[in-house]
């Protein structure tokens, strides 16, 4: 897709979602529900209300931040699918670091601070160095990326739940959570009255975005990046190493991954629990990165899409008893109508629509 | 045979040797008494837990040897599962679910999985659609669907418990030491896997069509310019990829347990891409793929044997033993040989 107009990105991403939301109307209907009341209850649930709009802009936060780990990544010529266990890693490193270090540090506000940037600290490098291990593996091992990062996610879970389990739960609780953060740990909501919504948080997403476009579009570090992944030869003339860009993507893809593992320990949890229970935002994050065509500024509005799809999703699956999980099919078949431009360059020439864009 | 091949070869035997020894270096690190842990039962369960996986590992491989990269065996087998499952349930009706129930389960699960398939072999062959970003969306399909079919069917995102497929136990014979009940008191859906396997060899490396098959993936040109149609037999192998994951899906769901599993990433909990591991491990030679697949049930099964033997390792940290295997094969085994015209649409000349 690196060879099509915005134009054509634009109406691409467009075209998919709308196919997949009919289809997923056609699968409503056929299940016995009413389509119309299933689409005006999804927006109604994405947009309706002020504690909707709250819930949209903080799954939307989350899938910016996971966005960007992907699109990075992507926009590299490397398939991070890891960030799912690159984002529980970060945000367990969050909630070790402020655990321990609470009974050091001073309360308040400010000690509040410090162990929410220390943590924050901590989740960028526990991400970063846990990407880089596929990124190695890949470099030096000829290991597939897309392969050796879904198996670490299911790693992931699997020794944060048990070590969650084993020595971070308070005695005499069966729930595999770890204490809860002290009370300065914790976003001001600022403009909307929600207990797991800042507009600090959002404003982190926002920067992240565009540290990362700069650094991708206007830094040579990250102009080397790319055209390592796309043009790996032309990058070797130019006297750039192939392995250690690699292992880089990784890195910087793991970072901010981490990075939303942070924000999902301090502004929507407030403590850590089994990971199998969080939300998949490392998948839809794929699907997020794809439809703004792996641009880390085009990844906002899609994350305002699918934050919106994910919130409306909930909000259906609580009032129409449709499934909530009927959603994330829905954004499955998005992924696939994304992946294949063709379909719609070929339907669009035979409509007589743009025939000239070939 | 080629100095490449026979470095490809030896590569396999070598990384195989070492994932051995590093299994048995464990178990003495650990000193787990080793006779207890290699019984019958053990090498019974292996050959289960091997079944899914080999069975879509072989599908993978014949689409991924005609030039097509089926990452999407995950999420065909979460559609074999659930189909499998949600058919037994309704063919049943209010009856009990019968042996024939099952089976007929199956060959619904297979047929339907099939069906899916076709539409991502017509967007990666015909519309030339990205192989892994389509794999992927089929796993996010699956992911969302299955429970979504589950909680229409049964209000819940997993079945009630149904039934599985019993063992055939061959009396008398059973009886006989080790092999007895290795071979005579076993599922008979291992029997078909093993069948399965050595057909899907015979057919790639004896017949007319697997040379097509190889052609495919390896210099599609040379097949077209022969007169064979490229496309026909990658939408051939794409299908039959999608079937065999289907039935892998559907051994897992009413063939090794009672019923559909659809919490957290579902009961196929990363089967499918172990299997993909599996047939590069085997270097995409199914017997290979076999002895592959079963390495990795046997990881499965080493957490229940285990507990058995009253090692106290937590079941959590026993369970990421296949991934972890699967992370030490590919670091170890790493950089296969893929076939030449992999994940490249093919466009004959005249079109």
């Amino acid at each position: 897709m690196l060879e099509a107009s915005v134009l054509e990105r634009f109406a691409i991403a467009i075209a998919s979602t709308l196919l997949a939301l009919l289809i997923g109307s056609v699968i409503v209907t056929a299940t016995g529900y009413d389509a119309v009341t299933f689409v005006s209850a999804l927006v109604y649930g994405a947009v309706g209300s002020s504690s909707n709009v709250a819930f949209t802009l903080r799954q939307s936060t989350m899938l910016i931040l996971t966005g960007v780990a992907v699109a990075v990544a992507f926009r590299a010529g490397v398939f991070n699918i890891g960030v799912q266990g690159q984002f529980v890693v970060g945000g367990f490193a969050t909630a070790v670091t402020i655990l321990f270090l609470a009974p050091v540090l001073p309360g308040g506000a400010v000690g509040g601070v410090v162990l929410m940037v220390l943590g924050t600290i901590a989740a960028i490098v526990a991400g970063g160095a846990y990407a880089a291990l596929p990124g190695l593996m890949k470099a030096y091992a000829g290991a597939n990326e897309v392969i050796t990062t879904i198996m670490l996610n299911f790693i992931a879970s699997g020794v944060v739940y048990f070590l969650i389990d084993a020595y971070l739960s308070p005695e005499g609780t069966s729930a595999p959570n770890t204490e809860s953060f002290p009370e300065s740990v914790a976003l001001p909501g600022i403009v909307f009255n929600s207990g797991s919504f800042s507009v600090i948080g959002l404003g982190v997403a926002l920067l992240a975005a565009v540290v990362v476009f700069v650094f991708l579009n206007r830094t040579s570090f990250g102009y080397d990046l790319v055209t390592s992944g796309h043009q790996e030869s032309a990058a070797a003339y130019s006297g750039v190493d192939a392995d250690r860009m690699i292992v880089s993507t990784m890195t910087i893809s793991g970072m901010v991954a981490g990075l939303a593992g942070a924000v999902f320990a301090i502004m929507i949890l407030g403590y850590y629990s089994d990971p199998a229970t969080f939300p998949t935002f490392g998948f839809d994050a794929i699907a997020v990165s794809l439809l703004a065509a792996n641009n880390p500024l085009a990844v906002v509005p899609a994350a305002l899409l699918f934050g919106g799809l994910d919130a409306g999703g909930q909000y259906i699956g609580f009032t129409l008893n449709v499934p909530a999980e009927l959603v994330d099919g829905v954004v499955g078949l998005i992924v696939l109508f994304v992946a294949a431009p063709e379909l719609f360059r070929m339907s669009a020439k035979r409509l007589g629509l743009g025939g000239d864009a070939e | 045979m080629s100095v490449a091949d026979y470095a490809a070869e030896n590569r396999l035997t070598v990384s195989g040797a070492l994932v051995v020894l590093l299994v048995v270096a464990v178990g003495v690190a650990l000193d787990l008494p080793g006779s207890r842990l290699l019984t019958v039962g053990m090498i019974q369960r292996s050959f289960q837990a091997a079944m899914p996986i080999a069975l879509a590992a072989i599908g993978g491989l014949y689409a991924e040897k005609s030039g097509v990269f089926n990452i999407g065996l995950e999420g065909f087998m979460i559609f074999g599962a659930l189909t499998a499952a949600a058919a037994a349930w309704l063919i049943s009706g209010d009856a009990p679910i019968s042996q024939m129930d099952l089976w007929l389960a199956i060959l619904v699960a297979v047929l339907f999985t099939a069906v899916l398939t076709v539409a991502f072999a017509v967007l990666t062959i015909r519309y030339k659609a990205d192989q892994i970003v389509a794999g992927l969306a089929v796993w996010f399909i699956g992911l969302g669907f299955g429970p979504f079919g589950a909680t229409v069917l049964w209000g819940g995102v997993s079945s009630p418990t149904l039934k599985n497929v019993n063992n055939v136990v061959i009396p008398g014979l059973v009886e006989l030491p080790v092999v007895g009940r290795l071979l005579f008191d076993a599922s008979p859906l291992v029997m078909l896997t093993v069948v399965l396997t050595v057909l899907a060899w015979i057919v790639l490396y004896r017949t007319r069509y697997g040379y097509w098959i190889q052609a495919a993936g390896e210099n599609p040109e040379a097949l077209d310019t022969a007169g064979v149609n490229v496309n026909r037999v990658r939408y051939a192998t794409v299908i039959f990829s999608g079937a065999m994951a289907g039935l892998a899906g559907a051994v897992l769901s009413v063939g090794l347990s009672s019923g559909f599993t659809g919490t957290g990433v579902t009961m196929v909990n990363g089967r499918g891409w172990i299997a993909i591991v599996a047939y590069l491990f085997g270097n995409y030679n199914p017997i290979g793929t076999f002895f592959a697949s079963l390495l990795f049930g046997a990881m499965d099964m080493l957490q229940i044997q285990l507990q058995t033997i009253g090692i106290a390792l937590p079941g959590s940290i026993t369970g990421l033993f296949p991934y972890l295997a699967v992370l030490v094969v590919l670091t170890l085994f790493g950089y296969t040989r893929v076939p030449a015209a992999v994940g490249e649409p093919y466009e004959t000349e005249e079109e």
